[in-house]
Formats: C-alpha cells, sequence, structure tokens
C-alpha cells in the first residue's frame, strides 16, 4: 500500500514529467526548424569548400607566375646592363679618340703659332690667330667632351637604377612567401574538412633556401642612409656597445 | 695597396652594379661570391683579397653570419667589410655593428655613397684603428 506521501511525490514527479513533455513539444518546432536550417547549410558549406579548393589549387600558378616575372626582369636587368656596358665602353673610346684629337689640334695651333717669327711679315701673327680662331676645332671639342662626359655619367645613373630589380624581386619574394603561407592554411582546412590534398598535384616551385627582406622598398630619399650614418658616427665617437644598445632599445 | 675586392650578393644584377661603380672609382681587382659560404671559400683559396662588400640577406650563409664568420678567423678578422642591404632599420644596424661591420650602406646606393664608406674604412684603417 502506498502512503499519502509517496503518492505526493508520485504526483510531483508525474507533473514534473508533464512539464517535460510540454518543453519538448515547444522545442520539436525549434529542432524542425534547425534541421531545415542544416539541410540548407550543408550544401551552402560543401559550395564554400568547392570554392576554397578550387582557389587553393590556382594559388600555386599565382606564385609560379610571379617567380617567372622575378626570372624575366632579371633577365631583362641583365641585357640592359650588357647594353649600358657597350655604351659605356664606345663612350670611353669615342672619348680616348676625341682626347686625341684635341692634342692634335693643339700640336697644330703650336705648331703654327711656331711659324711667326719664320715668316717675318707684317700682321702675320694676326693672319694666323684669325686663321686659328676660324679654323680650330679644339673649342667644339671640348663642348662634345663635356657632353660625351654627361652621357657615360647618365649611363652609370641608369645602371645604378637598375638595383630597382633587387628590391622588387625581395617584394616579390616576399609577397609569394605570404601567398605560399595562405595556401598551407586553406589545404590545412580541406584536408580537415574532406580529407583531400590540395598540395599533391599542384606543387608551389620557389628557390630553395629563397632568402630576401619583407621590408625591401625602393627610395631614392637620403634619410634611411643618413639614420646608418648617424649610428655609425656614434661608434667612432667610441660610444660603448652598452650605450648605443641603450639609445636604440 | 691596391685594392682587391670580393663582391658577395646573391643576386647576380647587384654584383654587377657593385662592380661597374666600383670601376667607376678606379679600382680593377674584383672577385664576386653568390652566398655567404662561397665567400669564405673564395677568401680562404685567395689571400689577397683584402676587402668584402656583402649584401645580407643571402642563401645558405647570410652576410651577417659571414662577417661573424670572418671576424672569428685568426687570417682574415681583420679584413674590412662593408655591408651594402636593403635593410635599413635601426635593430639591424646594431646587429651589423655588433658583428663588428666596418661600415653600412642601404640600397639602393649611389656611386658617391660607395666610394665615402670606402674612404672612410681606408681611413680608419689607416688610423690603427
Amino acid at each position: 500500500m502506498m502512503s499519502e506521501e509517496n503518492m505526493t511525490q508520485l504526483f510531483e514527479k508525474l507533473n514534473d514529467l508533464k512539464k517535460v513533455f510540454s518543453y519538448g513539444e515547444k522545442l520539436i518546432p525549434v529542432i524542425h526548424s534547425l534541421g531545415e536550417f542544416m539541410k540548407e547549410t550543408v550544401p551552402l558549406l560543401e559550395n564554400i569548400n568547392q570554392s576554397i579548393a578550387e582557389s587553393t589549387a590556382k594559388i600555386p600558378k599565382a606564385t609560379n607566375q610571379i617567380q617567372s616575372v622575378t626570372s624575366a626582369t632579371e633577365m631583362a636587368t641583365t641585357e640592359i646592363l650588357d647594353l649600358v656596358d657597350v655604351l659605356n665602353n664606345d663612350l670611353i673610346n669615342i672619348e680616348k679618340t676625341m682626347l686625341d684629337v684635341l692634342v692634335k689640334e693643339k700640336d697644330k695651333e703650336d705648331f703654327l703659332k711656331s711659324l711667326i717669327p719664320m715668316l717675318n711679315k707684317e700682321n702675320a701673327e694676326l693672319f694666323i690667330d684669325d686663321f686659328l680662331s676660324k679654323n680650330s676645332s679644339a673649342e667644339k671639342l671640348g663642348e662634345l667632351l663635356l657632353q660625351v662626359g654627361k652621357m657615360k655619367n647618365d649611363s652609370n645613373n641608369i645602371a645604378v637604377s637598375l638595383q630597382v630589380q633587387d628590391i622588387t624581386a625581395q617584394q616579390l619574394a616576399t609577397v609569394n612567401h605570404l601567398i605560399e603561407s595562405v595556401q598551407e592554411k586553406l589545404s590545412a582546412l580541406i584536408e580537415d574538412f574532406d580529407n583531400t590534398k590540395i598540395l599533391d598535384n599542384h606543387e608551389i616551385n620557389l628557390p630553395d633556401n629563397a632568402s630576401f627582406d619583407p621590408n625591401a622598398r625602393y627610395s631614392k630619399s637620403s634619410v634611411p642612409q643618413q639614420e646608418v650614418d648617424s649610428i655609425f658616427n656614434q661608434k667612432s665617437q667610441k660610444a660603448s656597445q652598452a650605450e648605443i644598445d641603450k639609445l636604440f632599445s | 695597396m691596391a685594392l682587391k675586392f670580393l663582391i658577395v650578393d646573391d643576386s647576380q644584377t647587384m654584383r654587377r652594379i657593385v662592380v661597374n661603380s666600383l670601376k667607376n672609382l678606379g679600382y680593377e681587382d674584383f672577385v664576386e661570391a653568390s652566398d655567404g659560404k662561397d665567400a669564405l671559400l673564395k677568401l680562404s683559396a685567395d689571400e689577397t683579397i683584402n676587402f668584402v662588400i656583402t649584401d645580407w640577406n643571402m642563401p645558405v650563409l647570410s652576410g651577417l653570419e659571414l662577417i661573424k664568420a670572418i671576424r672569428s678567423d685568426a687570417k682574415m678578422g681583420n679584413t674590412p667589410v662593408l655591408m651594402v642591404t636593403t635593410r635599413g632599420v635601426k635593430d639591424d644596424i646594431i646587429e651589423a655593428l655588433k658583428a663588428k661591420v666596418n661600415n653600412y650602406v642601404v640600397k639602393p646606393f649611389t656611386p658617391a655613397i660607395l666610394r665615402e664608406k670606402i674612404d672612410q674604412i681606408l681611413a680608419a684603417a689607416g688610423g690603427g684603428n
């Protein structure tokens, strides 16, 4: 026989159970909506996965193209440097020939002037000076030599400006390094998602042991060199290493 | 004393630009190396090399490691070294100073800067530093 107390407890438990069922009834539509949401989301996630996989597969092509740009610019720079060398050598030869001609012009002038006492004629000096001023090429040669000097200077400046190739190559190597990191992360994501490997068929062909400065910049500003000089000047003023470290820490 | 330069850079373009600049400054004797390890081999094989111009970022052995290796070697420890690099941040310069580089040029450089730094190094060496 159940006591009254036991019966009360039983009813309390049944009431609790009723509350659970009534809560469950409210939960069922939510679970149903969640199921519908999942049905719609799964294809979406598969699409995202597919897009990531396709994008990841394209990355090696992008990095290899960047690498080929570096190689092409290096080749082009070498060709330009070759041409600048040829130009410089031609200019040096022209300069040398012109200097020889200038010396001969001076010799000719000296020779003609040495004739003045021998001619022993009135106005001989005036005549020869007039002849020289009208026929001497020395002045023109001097002007041309200045032009050749300027051209040599310009061609050297072209060669110096080609440092841009090394600096941009380092910038491109930095971009490639970043792309490579992104590809690794995305490949790992794909692998986690559906156990497929992206890297197997799409290798990135970057040079081994590539070394670059991620902060490389092409700037003609003198400020970076001035900063270096300032540090070295302090060193030459016998500042101790600890003082240098303290100053720039 | 005639200078024989060792130009160390992994970029062939940069090596040519440095050599051309030095030629325009009147120097004639050069050896080239494509990384720090190659440079050490060439330094060991040729005792007449008496000036090193090196880049920092290179594969195999960097310019900084090259300087440390040179300074720790009894025979070539006093060889003047000029660093020519894109790295211009203070921490890098201080690190190079700690490695006992003689002077430092930031790329892109001009031949005038190159001449100035070579002259400074030679003057300091002549002064017994």
